[in-house]
């Protein structure tokens, strides 16, 4: 089933593009890797998603995209729900300087999702069990979130993100910042996650997206070469461009 | 002459700067490697030219006037003058021979200025030889030395580290010294006035200290309820207090604006705008207190109803808040622009508001740089003379009344210290002991704030 659609989006930041013309279907409970040389677009299409484009004054959007069949590009949209429904990782942990609990709750919170302090320890209990992060912090959740581990912030910021519940989670590189144990585990994670939501994941090596997606898009300059399932991409590529990033031959 | 002398000095430098690296470009041409930069060798070669007439300089300058002084009062030895005396004549020696005596003049005093005015032209003249003479040895002694393999480098950069180092050397010895004078009269203060009185005391009235004929002898008994320091030190924290009412909302709020909610145009002209506040002299704010704001307050009171003192502390308090606006706006500007722009993208991911990532994580996250910006204001506050000297009275009444007048340590320092004054005497000594006090406030609110700030800058680096 398809949970978002792109129709011919276009990105401009002042009178530069950095997108053109991109089209592309996102199927539902599937992760989907987009991946391609830096500098390609692929983080600002991530970015288009959930309108973080619009935290950037002089970006701007055009095209359509379709999120269960509402244009999130139009002017009704309420960013703020939103956000809610799309949840982001950045490529840097992020974690707020405050403790672990109330990173967690932080979500929940501001959309009034528990009406009692109990709801909310579920709540934050649920997500940080799902972000198999519990067992190792369950006895210092009122300690700074800052004070953790490199792989452990980042499993924090993915507990804080499907705090809300989001039907959709977006990741930036997730794991250009850790090391190859704490990345097996968040590639574990989203193994685990895509059973409740739809995951973009957005990566530099492809070695990742062989390993934890089903549908794979390349970007190069701007322009999306190519897309399809992750088995065809890596295995059988129609396009010469896609055939030699994914043989290493540039990038 | 010391102009001319020293003009030279400096072409000479210059002079050997050059000579120094012709000889590095000579020994260059005949293919040998150089250990170092030729201009190295220049440096080097200007620096053994500087540093020997400076060090004979400073000697001259201490060692001369002692010298003279002494050859001439070695022909009123064996008089029997006392020390005085002898210090005496040697002024008035001084005196005519700049043609400024108006006094009696005796043979003895004109033949002192005499021989003083010829020693001081042999030791100027001495002076010049030997300056020259001492520079022109070493620079030669450099030059001949300089050969390819002659370390030049290391010694430019020893000597540049010196000079950098005698530069804050002298700050922080400026500092120590400012501090030891303060100590010292402070101590002699509360030698006359006990500690306690002047700590707990309610009455601050230095006028009855000057009445005091300085011929009588002391008698602590009659400064008893003179110097008692709490009054003017509770108009010195209600003032700021009331200052910092103004400037905490203002600045704040203009900091977060500035930060977040400004596109870059309006940021552009308004960051200016608001540091031009901080420009202003202090004195044109407090002419603006005490002849605008201060009779405008009373008309406004009196037409409420209510009695307001022209010199009142809401006025003088109200416009040094506007005169700290610009520091906590900046500051606080400053410390909110630097949180990371990771933890805005993370809050609004998750679909918080702006007014809520501002409330929830970004102040938060600034706190501390925040309320370092404040405790600077706040010592700024405490500081402030000119403000309160016009526009907030010079009586030290007790009152927690904003509409009445109320004086703070600054301005009884300026009080005490206007006219004349007699050092040794309580009068001047209370304003050392205001000082001290201040200082120690300020320091320590200085202290705070500076680690307050470093703790935060630790978090995010």
């Amino acid at each position: 089933m398809i949970k978002i659609k792109a129709k011919d989006v276009d990105v401009f930041y002042g009178k530069k593009q950095a997108l053109f013309n991109i089209s592309l279907d996102i199927e539902e409970n599937q992760v989907t890797a987009l991946i391609g040389p830096s500098g390609c677009g692929k983080s600002t299409f991530l970015r288009c998603l959930n309108r973080m484009n619009d935290v950037i004054d002089i970006c701007s959007v055009k095209g359509e995209i379709l999120i269960n069949d509402f244009n999130i590009n139009d002017k009704s949209c309420d960013v703020v729900r939103l956000r809610e429904k799309i949840g982001m990782v950045f490529q840097k942990p992020n974690p707020f300087p405050k403790t672990l609990y109330e990173n967690v709750s932080y979500g929940p919170t501001i959309h009034g999702m528990a009406q009692s302090k109990q709801e909310m320890d579920e709540i934050v209990e649920t997500s940080l069990k799902k972000a198999a992060l519990w067992e190792e912090v369950k006895d210092r959740l009122h300690e700074p979130g800052t004070g953790l581990s490199g792989g452990q912030q980042q499993r924090l910021c993915i507990a804080r993100a499907i705090s809300v519940r989001p039907e959709v989670i977006l990741m930036d590189e997730p794991c250009s910042a850790l090391d190859p144990i704490a990345t097996a585990q968040i590639e574990e994670l989203i193994d685990e996650l895509k059973k409740e939501h739809t995951i973009i994941i957005v990566t530099h090596s492809m070695a990742q997206a062989a390993r934890v997606s089903q549908n794979t898009g390349f970007f190069h300059l701007g322009q999306l070469i190519e897309h399809g399932s992750t088995d065809k991409i890596f295995k059988n590529p129609d396009n010469k461009k896609t055939q030699d990033y994914i043989t290493g031959r540039f990038g | 002459m010391n102009l001319i002398l020293f003009t030279f000095i400096v072409l000479l430098g210059f002079t050997s700067y050059y000579f120094g690296r012709k000889k590095a470009y000579t020994i260059q041409s005949t293919k040998k490697r150089l250990t170092a930069l030729p201009q190295f060798y220049g440096y080097y070669l200007a620096i053994w030219c500087a540093i020997p007439a400076f060090i004979i300089f400073s000697l001259w300058a201490i060692f001369e006037p002692t010298i003279v002084k002494l050859l001439i009062l070695s022909d009123y030895s064996n008089q029997g003058y006392l020390d005085d005396e002898l210090n005496l004549i040697y002024e008035k020696t001084k005196a005519l021979s700049r043609g400024q005596f108006t006094g009696e003049i005796t043979p003895f005093i004109e033949a002192s200025a005499e021989k003083y005015l010829s020693l001081r032209s042999i030791a100027q003249s001495s002076k010049v030889v030997i300056v020259l003479s001492a520079i022109i040895a070493s620079v030669a002694y450099a030059y001949k030395r300089i050969s390819s393999n002659s370390r030049t480098r290391e010694p430019v950069e020893k000597f540049l580290n010196a000079v950098l180092f005698t530069a804050s050397l002298a700050a922080i010895l400026t500092t120590v010294g400012i501090v030891f004078s303060l100590i010292f009269q402070t101590i002699d203060f509360f030698k006359v006035i006990p500690l306690f009185d002047f700590v707990f005391g309610t009455h601050w009235y230095p006028a009855k200290a000057f009445v005091r004929d300085s011929s009588e002898a002391l008698d602590p008994t009659m400064y008893s309820d003179t110097f008692g320091a709490v009054p003017i030190f509770a108009g010195t924290f209600f003032i700021a207090f009331i200052a910092m009412c103004v400037a905490i909302p203002i600045g704040l709020m203009s900091g977060i604006y500035l930060a977040e909610y400004a596109s870059t145009k309006v940021r552009q002209y308004a960051k200016p705008l608001i540091e031009i506040l901080a420009g202003i002299p202090t004195v044109v704010y407090g002419f603006f207190a005490a002849l605008t704001v201060g009779p405008f307050l009373k008309e406004l009171g009196t037409s409420m109803g209510l009695e307001v003192s022209a010199e009142s502390a809401l006025a003088a308090g109200g416009v040094m808040g506007i005169m700290i606006i610009p520091f906590i706006s900046s500051l606080s500007d400053d410390v909110i622009t630097s949180v990371p722009q990771s933890l805005r993208d993370g809050s609004y991911a998750m679909g918080a508001t702006k007014s809520e990532t501002i409330k929830r994580v970004i102040f938060p996250a600034a706190l501390p740089g925040i309320v370092g910006s404040i405790l600077l204001g706040v010592s700024r506050a405490i500081g402030e003379t000119m403000i309160v000297v016009m526009a907030s009275g010079l009586a030290a009444n007790l009152t927690l009344n904003p509409l009445e007048s109320t004086s703070t340590i600054t301005a009884q320092i300026v009080v005490i210290l206007i006219g004349d004054q007699a050092f040794g005497d309580p009068k001047t000594q209370a304003a050392f002991a205001l000082g001290m006090s201040l200082f120690l406030v300020t320091l320590c609110l200085n202290i705070v704030a500076l680690r307050v700030v470093k703790k935060y800058r630790e978090k995010y680096e």
